[in-house]
């Protein structure tokens, strides 16, 4: 099956999640503010709400850019991933609360327009030192904004999966303009070595990981068929495929996941409909094949969400010969079924 | 069966023992992120003065309206002892607007006596006041040229160094009212008709401030926006009223430096 995208679905898990994040972010706001307080008690209330939900909003970033490799890596991190859209949210709310308080304390009740200040009352786009960094941070809060508004599955289909998933890999470029906003703003008037340390190591951590998790994904790609037999592709023994589970191949560029389940063997696309999730890293749960990301389910005989879901994805054919599993490089159309091979 | 254990389903309420501890660990080490990086942002701030405004509560202050050339009070504090108040707006505008319905009852305003309410905002021995209503500036003995305060000229081709601020935020709206994360607010101040102000800081650490204005004593706003908010080098001639210095510039004569503005 698919998930009916029109209901938020709560279960007890969302909801232990959601309890988390909130007290990540009451313990954040406590330590901050508690510490202003006390070492800098002369500060205004408006730049300790500027500067608590700021950074606030740069620390969720980090935690949330952390989880996509980590579940790469290890899929016991998957149920953070399954999870991971509310923590996305929170962080752009601290961030718009952050970004409007900024702009109602700098730039309204002036002679222009908030927004044309924000952009004029600094002209120097061609100076390091005196970068309208404010800029920066407008900009990255547009992203983030689209992709809190987007978050949601109705998008994600309205939008089509390719559009969408387009839209959330800003959150790169996102991040980016963060890290550049503090680099050329707070951190010019009060630079600190502790503070540009966590932010380098920050950075250092999540560009590494995510270096990781991409080369161990490009050894899957490079992987060849050693033995080709009448353009039938050569991919493993039966017994090298564990019960219920998949062996990821690739043919013609394309990654598919051939399944073995109820004595029987399948092959379909190893791409979700839903995000793209690895479907040759799920399993076969009540006969379907259960996508790890976000469980989307698909029969393997023929590649199509059970009713009434609507989903399909291309299948392939196979063929065995002895103990070792062949299949045809040509995928079928989406939805295509095959009588699946009987072990 | 054994591979059946760590698979996760989000909408199916079991999750296996390993997969637990991860999330866990996760978590934990998380909170143990935030922990620092809101440790680390909250110690590393620079202290705010203690400047202060009296935001939402309103003072009278009575003395001799004048022009230096921005609107100002002259108020006496003991014999022979003046200290000249700057008088502002609400926002980021000048005092002029709320002015405007006096202007029109009294004629000269300059060295007439009046009484305004307003929100005072105060800090290293300066004084400044925000009007937010025209009804509370009340003439209280019409104009007497004699009693308008003059500067007096002190020195020629003066070499100063600091920051032009804006006076509202720097002494006491905004912490900080100063430096690169303030510039876009001081431009817009300056722009709306707040004066521009020349905030320096010798090696002891004592602070001077001079209002700006062209060489011929009158206001400047749009041409000095370039220079608003950075550390620069200035030159102009320094004439001083009571508490005040004023500095007659001509814009040209701004030497940016080019630097952050670290002083806070
Ligand atoms: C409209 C958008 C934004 C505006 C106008 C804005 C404005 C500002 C300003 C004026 C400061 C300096 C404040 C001070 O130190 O007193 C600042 C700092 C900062 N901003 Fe933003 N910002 C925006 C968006 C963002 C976003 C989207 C993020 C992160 C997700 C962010 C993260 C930070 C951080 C971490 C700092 C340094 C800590 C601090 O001083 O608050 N900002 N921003
Ligand atoms: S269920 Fe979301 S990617 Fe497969």
């Amino acid at each position: 099956m698919g998930l009916d995208y029109q209901t938020v679905l709560w279960n007890s898990h969302k909801k232990k999640y959601d309890l988390w994040i909130a007290i990540g972010v009451f313990l954040y706001l406590l330590t901050f503010i508690g510490i202003t307080i006390l070492t800098n008690p002369e500060t205004t209330a408006e730049t300790l709400i500027i500067r608590a939900f700021g950074t606030l909003a740069i620390a969720l970033l980090h935690i949330v850019l952390l989880i996509g490799p980590l579940s790469r890596l290890n899929s016991r991190f998957l149920p953070l991933l399954y999870n991971r859209r509310h923590l996305g949210v929170s962080m752009f709310l601290a961030a718009l609360i952050h970004g409007a308080f900024s702009i109602i304390q700098f730039h309204t009740l002036g002679n222009t327009n908030a927004f044309y200040a924000l952009f004029t009352s600094n002209l120097e786009y061609d100076s390091l030192t005196n970068f309208p960094f404010q800029v920066l941070g407008f900009f990255a809060l547009i992203i983030l904004f689209l992709m809190a508004a987007t978050s949601h599955d109705f998008w994600l289909k309205n939008l089509s999966p390719k559009i969408w998933k387009g839209l959330h890999m800003m959150v790169y470029v996102a991040y980016a303009f963060v890290l550049l906003h503090v680099f050329l703003g707070a951190l010019q008037q009060q630079p600190s070595l502790w503070s540009i340390s966590i932010l380098s190591i920050g950075f250092i951590v999540i560009a590494s990981l995510h270096l990781k998790a991409a080369l161990q994904e490009s050894k899957i790609d490079k992987q060849t068929a050693i033995k080709v037999e009448d353009g039938w592709e050569f991919v493993c023994t039966v017994d090298e495929i564990p019960e219920d589970r998949a062996k990821i191949f690739i043919v013609q560029k394309e990654r598919i996941a051939i399944f073995k389940y109820e004595n029987k063997l399948s092959a379909i696309s190893n791409v979700c409909k839903h995000q793209g999730g690895p479907l040759g890293e799920g399993k076969v749960i009540d006969g379907c094949v259960t996508c790890p990301w976000h469980g989307y389910q698909y029969l393997p005989a023929n590649g199509q969400s059970p009713p009434p879901f609507t989903e399909k994805i291309a299948t392939y054919r196979l063929k065995k010969i002895a103990n070792e599993i062949y299949v045809h490089p040509e995928g079928l159309a989406e939805g295509t079924a095959i009588e699946p091979i009987a072990l | 069966m054994k591979e059946n254990k760590d698979f996760y389903v989000g909408y199916i309420d079991s999750v296996a023992p390993k997969t637990k501890k991860t999330i866990k660990g996760f978590v934990l080490a998380a909170f143990a992120i935030l922990l620092a990086i809101a440790a680390i942002f909250a110690f590393t701030q620079n202290t705010a003065k203690n400047s202060y405004f009296e935001f939402g509560v309103d003072t009278k202050i009575t003395g001799i309206y004048h022009e230096l050339p921005y609107p100002m009070l002259q108020v006496k504090t003991e014999e022979n002892e003046y200290r000249n108040i700057v008088l502002l707006g609400f926002g980021k505008f000048s005092a002029n607007p709320y002015l405007k319905k006096i202007r029109n009852t009294t004629k000269p305003l300059s060295g007439s006596t009046l009484s305004i309410e307003g929100n005072l905002i105060y800090y290293n021995g300066k004084t400044l006041i925000q009007i937010t209503d025209e009804e509370k500036v009340v003439l209280v003995t019409p104009s007497d040229a004699a009693k308008i305060p003059q500067p007096i000229a002190m020195v020629q081709d003066m070499e100063l160094q600091g920051e032009i601020i804006d006076p509202k935020c720097y002494f006491g709206v905004m912490k900080p009212g100063k430096g690169k994360i303030h510039r876009s607010c001081a431009v817009l101040c300056i722009s709306g008709g707040i004066p521009p102000v020349l905030a320096t800081t010798d090696e002891n650490n004592i602070s001077k401030y001079y209002l700006i204005t062209d060489t011929n004593g009158a206001p400047i706003h749009q041409d000095i926006l370039p220079f608003v908010g950075k550390p620069s080098v200035i030159q102009g001639d320094v004439y001083q009223l009571q508490d005040w210095y004023q500095l007659r510039i001509d814009v040209s004569d701004i030497q940016d430096l080019n630097q952050p503005s670290t002083i806070y």
